[in-house]
């Protein structure tokens, strides 16, 4: 996935500019209406999921498996999206599913966003020695492919969640890094810069109260995008068998354990398909619509 | 122009070094090799036999010199699962995904490239529209998804590709298909955006305002300019797909080196899975460093950067 | 995007109106078969599992062969036998047979090849089937005596097992190159054996007179498709002529399809789960105690399981062997599926809020899938970790696992001393280490009183289920699934005649 992201530097993120960027959220983007609904009504099956969830995701049935989803000939409303292969309710497999897709989303975000954009800012603002180290870390991260190398770090060192999660993080923060170091190293030299340098301000307070606030908006936009990656990615790792574990109901792991009927029952592996595909949709028009409305003025 | 190139060189030689020091802490971390190799509930002596015949009772650094120094000679170490040394297993699994690579590269440019060309001659228009569409849709389709797709419709329905195997040149479509799928929607972007900056630029409107029509503009000038980002683009994403094979090669039974790792990984062959990581690293080194270095053929501004 | 769904039914509808591909099999005499498993070596000695097996009867000869329906046991390299005093056998071995690299077999091959499996420094992949010879006398080119280290009632079980490799060519080209060429004097020579094919060639010159004869079919091709799948998909397609350990769901399915069929044949296959009793995995491990044993295999629903995903004729068993065998008695603790009383145990065993574990399996994920969900329901976490079939195996070896999701064949032996010593009795897979097991096992595998045998094996296995070091699950009938046109003969042990195969 590539970010088009333009390097220009946002608007100060004052009071007065939230008001303004307010007004702005009008109709004409459709992108970010659409995209930041969807997204919230997936947030909140998640969230919701105990209460919303007709069954357990865990009660398995041997005697009901394989139903079909009631919008199909044989379907129920006792099983609205049908059984799974162990006779599990389909539907209140998805809603839990939601919760690692966007779990593994949100947390591989925040840690690499805070190791990208912490390298980024240092980069552009120290710019010199720091910048060149820096920049060979970078090119080193990108000399690794990012499936490849995961997926061998997580099978030699066991896979869990929490390992997973930090796996990918520490290889989804090269976006963040060059947004953040390019957008810096624009700022380092601006007036308000210089004048908290004057002020005898610690550089590390420079960088946090003075240079992050102007990365905020291009940033958000990197952050949704690679939150559609990282979701992707532990699609892909659940389906190797190397993510979430079952019994637990992850959309990737679904589609695994749904495989082996895609020749008969295709149903199962096209329902959390299209759910992975619905969600990721949502981000991108999410993340498109950011950018109209952060970036590019 | 020659510091530029020893500057490079060294860059990547420097990368390919942390690199393969990355992979042997992972092979330290991931376990001790003796017990894994020493297998059936060896005894202790055996273990420890295994220990010293490998020199794993060394101090960490000086193994770390004797693997390099390995490494440099091309020895990989031998696959705890086959019993022959890892490059022989790499080297005959390598040429499937390459080809397989090669393969989807050229069917993701031969579609977007056009495809990014014609939606940035004018933004907003129908034809980006078009465009960003299918970007849209590629970057949201599971892969894993969309080969199952694929089965259904090209090997089980019209029945016109094998499924599985890598015999003949017709095993690699259906997987160079699903593969080019999955790397197009960037590829669209990066031409669309390159494109969109380059018809902007000051010789572009000269030509226009030169009266030639808006194909002849992009043929003969504006192509030309994305020339460069079309070289980097394709390393960039070669190396993106000889990862990202993995899952395809699993689901079509390709034997390359994705599905070498995955399979190494479930049979806990460590030296492999390390190897394979390492090997396609250093293929992406060397891919990225020509592709610099062609670029700058290509275009001299690039030299004083 | 609704397209895709509705795209995906409508193929499902078309399958069934898919017409019968033309089979290119047929045309250039070579039968695809499709496996799960991938040969690390082409070695018998040194090629794990069921795949091992039938490569050995493919290009290997022993000394014996055992007919696959009715189990009799019939002459192959050796053309006659006798058992000299109850520790000695003589064999007289047929003249003039060929290793595939023209060099005549004798009697100096088969006393190199069963010393290399007796040897335990050589690790065999199975040392049951060769430990315990003791030495192996050449009296002239054509007769040997296998001295056995004692009174070893399935020897001649063992010895279908130890294929005959040339002493010559092995001891030059080494362990490592035999495994990629190797030589033998079985019906099929390997032509090929690299990636994920082996093709075998119908070897011409196959002695007549033995249990096995000389192929109908040229070419045979072994190809390792790993999943489950992709094999049915190609089945349907006609890329592949033959597979088996086709789950039932699928089985069922595409045995509408006018180009297949299906047999459902029983074996003497059980599904079993190993749990780390003797804590080897970690001293600290909650399944040393019996409660906990015992509350997993309360928690078990194997009924609905067999009958459900295993299908066929599957049934649940209760002591740890395939009940067809001589000696294994079903008159034992037995554990009836009931999760409120497994928690019960969990709580009285102190683990009221249950643990975390891993798990280890490689055959069938559904069923793996179904014992997992099975397990949550009373608190175990179970941590699933899918591998490879000798991954699993060489890990428990290593002390590694403490659950196993497995099944075992017994190589067709139909004894209880087929399974038991591979498991019990202080076997590299032993988890148990309970010596009362190991005694009654290692006695009733070295007397030749039937009688007394029987009670053996009924202590054993009693200990085995009273203090559940096991959870026996069921029968594992296979689906044999192949190609309409082709002819082969469906086996009641799992080794199927590959060389017995034609075209319709």
């Amino acid at each position: 996935m590539t970010k088009p992201i333009s390097a220009t530097p946002s608007a100060v993120l004052s009071r007065t500019a939230v008001l303004a960027l307010l007004t702005r959220w009008c109709p004409h983007n459709w992108r970010l209406g659409l995209g930041s609904s969807i997204l919230l009504l997936i947030l909140l099956c998640a969230i919701f999921a105990p209460w919303l969830a007709p069954h357990s995701p865990y009660d398995q049935s041997l005697t009901d498996r394989l139903l079909r989803p009631m919008f199909m000939e044989g379907g129920s409303w006792a099983h609205p999206l049908g059984t799974d292969h162990l006779g599990r309710d389909y539907l209140s497999r998805l809603l839990y599913g939601a919760r690692f897709s966007l779990l593994v989303g949100f947390g591989t975000i925040v840690l690499s966003a805070f190791i990208g954009i912490g390298m980024g800012v240092a980069a552009g603002y120290f710019a010199g020695k720091v910048d060149l180290i820096v920049m060979f870390i970078l090119t080193v991260r990108l000399s690794l492919p990012i499936m490849l190398a995961t997926l061998a770090i997580v099978g030699l060192l066991g896979n869990s969640l929490p390992l997973m999660m930090l796996v990918l993080a520490c290889f989804l923060w090269d976006h963040f890094l060059v947004v953040a170091r390019s957008l810096t190293l624009r700022l380092r030299e601006a007036e308000f810069v210089l004048a908290a340098k004057a002020s005898g301000y610690s550089d590390l307070r420079i960088m946090i109260s003075e240079i992050l606030p102007n990365l905020v908006g291009p940033l958000v936009v990197v952050a949704t995008l690679e939150m559609g990656h990282a979701i992707l990615l532990e699609a892909a790792f659940s389906f190797l068998g190397l993510g979430i574990r079952p019994p637990d109901a992850s959309w990737g792991l679904m589609i695994a354990e749904a495989k082996d009927f895609v020749f008969f029952e295709p149903w199962l592996v096209n329902i959390p398909g299209l759910a992975i595909f619905i969600l990721i949709t949502a981000i991108t028009l999410l993340g498109a619509g950011l950018q109209r409305l952060l970036v590019k003025d | 122009m020659r510091t530029f190139i020893a500057r490079r060189l060294g860059v990547s030689l420097l990368v390919l070094l942390t690199i393969s020091t990355l992979s042997f802490v992972l092979l330290k971390a991931s376990g001790d090799l003796a017990i894994s190799l020493a297998g059936e509930g060896s005894g202790a002596d055996y273990v420890a036999f295994l220990r010293k015949t490998y020199g794993w009772d060394r101090p960490i650094l000086v193994q770390y010199a004797d693997w390099l120094w390995r490494l440099l000679r091309g020895d990989l170490g031998t696959s705890f699962y086959y019993g022959s040394p890892v490059l022989e297993i790499i080297a005959e699994r390598l040429p499937v995904t390459l080809k397989l690579g090669a393969f989807a590269i050229f069917m993701a440019l031969g579609v977007a490239f056009p495809l990014g060309s014609l939606a940035a001659l004018r933004p907003d228009g129908w034809m980006d529209r078009v465009a960003m569409f299918i970007a849209m849709v590629g970057q949201a389709t599971p892969i894993f998804w969309f080969s199952f797709v694929l089965i259904l419709i090209l090997g089980l329905n019209l029945a016109v590709l094998p499924i599985s195997g890598g015999g003949t040149t017709a095993h690699f479509v259906m997987p160079s298909i699903a593969l080019a799928f999955y790397a197009m929607p960037a590829i669209i972007r990066i031409v669309r955006g390159g494109m969109i900056e380059a018809l902007a630029s000051d010789y572009i409107r000269t030509a226009r305002a030169k009266g030639l029509r808006p194909w002849a503009v992009i043929v003969r000038h504006a192509l030309r300019n994305t020339l460069v980002p079309v070289v980097a683009i394709a390393s960039v994403q070669f190396g993106f797909l000889l990862g990202g094979s993995v899952v395809v090669e699993t689901i079509f039974a390709l034997h390359g080196i994705g599905y070498l790792t995955w399979e190494a990984i479930s049979q806990n062959d460590y030296p492999v899975v390390q190897a394979s990581v390492l090997v396609v690293s250093a293929f992406y080194v060397v891919l990225t460093l020509l592709a610099d270095l062609l670029n700058m053929l290509i275009d001299p501004r690039i030299r004083h950067d | 995007m609704f397209s895709h769904i509705r795209n995906g039914l409508a193929l499902a509808a078309g399958l069934a109106l898919l017409s019968p591909l033309a089979q290119a099999s047929k045309a250039d005499d070579t039968l695809v078969a499709a496996f799960q498993a991938q040969l690390p070596s082409l070695d018998r000695y040194h090629a794990p599992g069921r795949e091992g097996f039938l490569l050995g009867l493919l290009a290997y000869d022993a000394l014996l062969y055992r007919d696959p329906n009715t189990l009799e046991v019939k002459p192959l390299l050796a053309t006659a036998w006798r058992q000299i005093n109850p520790t000695v056998w003589e064999f007289d071995l047929r003249k003039g047979v060929k290793f595939h690299d023209g060099v005549e077999m004798t009697a100096e091959d088969v006393k190199f090849s069963l010393e290399y499996a007796a040897d335990e420094k050589n690790r065999v992949f199975n040392r049951m089937t060769g430990g315990w010879i003791k030495s192996v006398d050449v009296i002239n080119p054509y007769k040997v005596r296998i001295n056995a280290e004692a009174v070893t009632p399935l020897a001649i079980e063992y010895l279908i097992q130890l294929p005959i490799i040339p002493k010559a060519y092995r001891e030059k080209v080494g362990l490592e190159a035999f495994g990629q060429r190797p030589v033998g004097t079985g019906p099929y020579k390997v032509a090929k054996g690299k990636g994920n094919e082996i093709v075998f060639t119908r070897n011409d010159e196959y002695f007549e007179g033995g249990g096995k004869s000389k192929p109908k079919i040229k070419t045979l091709i072994y190809r390792n498709i790993p999943d489950v799948n992709t094999q049915v998909a190609e089945l349907i397609s006609g890329g592949v002529d033959w597979a088996y350990y086709i789950p039932n769901d699928q089985a069922a399915r595409i045995e509408r399809m006018p180009n297949i069929t299906v047999k459902n044949a029983e074996t003497f296959r059980i599904g079993f789960i190993t749990l780390d009793a003797a804590g080897l995995s970690d001293p600290n491990s909650p399944l040393k105690n019996v409660k906990v044993r015992q509350a997993i295999a309360y928690a078990i629903d194997r009924q609905a399981i067999a009958s459900k995903l295993v299908g066929g004729s599957s049934k649940p068993v209760n002591a740890a062997c395939t009940p067809s065998q001589f000696g294994c008695t079903q008159n034992v603790t037995t554990y009836k599926y009931d999760p409120a009383k497994a928690k019960a145990l969990m709580a009285e065993a102190g683990y009221k809020d249950g643990f975390s574990i891993d798990v280890y399996g490689y055959r069938s994920r559904p069923v793996a899938e179904a014992i997992i969900g099975n397990l949550n329901a009373i608190g175990i976490h179970a941590n699933l970790r899918w591998q490879q079939y000798s991954a699993v195996i060489q890990q428990r070896r290593d002390h590694k696992t403490p659950i196993v999701i497995d099944d075992y064949g017994s190589a067709g032996v139909a004894d209880a001393g087929g399974i038991l010593p591979f498991f019990f009795a202080e076997s590299p897979d032993d988890q148990s280490r309970d010596p009362i097991v190991t005694e009654a096992v290692q006695k009733a595998g070295s007397i030749a009183d039937q009688a007394q045998r029987k009670v053996l094996y009924a202590k054993a296995l009693n200990r085995i289920a009273e203090q559940a070091y096991w959870v026996p699950l069921f029968t594992m009938p296979v689906n044999y699934v192949f190609a309409k046109n082709l002819s082969i003969p469906i086996p009641g042990d799992e080794n199927v005649e590959f060389w017995r195969a034609e075209w319709k």
